[in-house]
């Protein structure tokens, strides 16, 4: 009974963090390699209207795929397939959003939501829990204090 | 974002037990949540909305449908602030002690 719960539970991911920062830091923070290889377990991605390309610390192609909306600093739309990992690469594409909102006092809300997992049980696993949150506590982090998570 | 919060969110047994519910199958809908939980409908939506005014539940809508999801990262915060840093030489130790004791079981 428990196995088919959790094959169910991560279909779609969602996750939230309010960051001490603007819009366009964010939107910055998420785009640019030389914020994200800070936060992002090293890699360096860039997203650009057309693609979102991540590379590893040794260069290696962790993710090379489309950009479906690009609408800074809003929005963000793009594939998410694990190339870093051959189980997971092998799984089918599935698609990352995130959403930026501008809220009070100087902060802002940034969502993402990880979904078409439906045929990707183990990258769906291997993103949720510590995966994603990880990501999110360090972009926050460095926002707001700009030193890495793990200094 | 407040701490306050996020304590005063779990510190209630049916708001845990809904966290729980979501942790074990994500993104349900009040009527399904609802079905777990002996308390009204009206209880029901008044838990989520203190978990949602936490950020510790997300709510996503998708057609006429409107589904909760758990939001783990306040609790990571948590976690980081008042977690870690009391309890990281404390619990290694008692690791250690326990390795000792199993091994010469």
């Amino acid at each position: 009974m428990s196995v088919s719960t959790i094959t169910e539970t991560t279909t779609i991911q969602v996750y939230q963090v309010f960051i001490k920062a603007t819009p366009e830091q964010i939107w910055d923070a998420i785009t640019k390699p030389e914020f994200t290889e800070k936060y992002f377990y090293g890699a360096r991605i860039e997203n650009t209207a057309t693609k979102h390309r991540s590379l590893g610390p040794n260069d290696e192609m962790w993710a090379d795929g489309p950009t479906f909306e690009f609408d800074p600093p809003r929005r963000l739309v793009h594939e998410w397939r694990s190339l870093y990992d051959p189980d997971l690469a092998g799984e089918p594409a599935s698609r990352v959003t995130w959403e930026i909102e501008q809220q009070d006092g100087g902060f802002s809300m940034l969502t993402v939501v990880h979904d078409q997992l439906e045929a990707s049980p183990k990258t769906a696993a291997s993103v949720s829990g510590a995966g994603w949150m990880m990501v999110l506590s360090g972009l926050k982090t460095l926002l707001e204090t700009g030193k890495p998570l793990s200094s | 974002m407040d701490d306050d919060a996020v304590f005063k969110a779990l510190a209630d047994p049916s708001r845990r037990l809904l966290l729980d519910l979501l942790f074990e199958r994500d993104g349900r809908t009040l009527t399904e949540l609802d079905a777990e939980l002996e308390m009204t409908r009206f209880g029901v939506m008044k838990h989520l909305r203190v978990l949602e005014e936490a950020g510790l539940v997300v709510t996503r809508r998708q057609g006429r449908e409107k589904f909760h999801f758990l939001n783990p990262v306040p609790i990571r915060e948590i976690h980081d602030r008042w977690i870690d840093k009391y309890t990281e030489r404390q619990v290694s130790a008692l690791l250690d002690l326990k390795n000792e004791l199993e091994e010469t079981a």
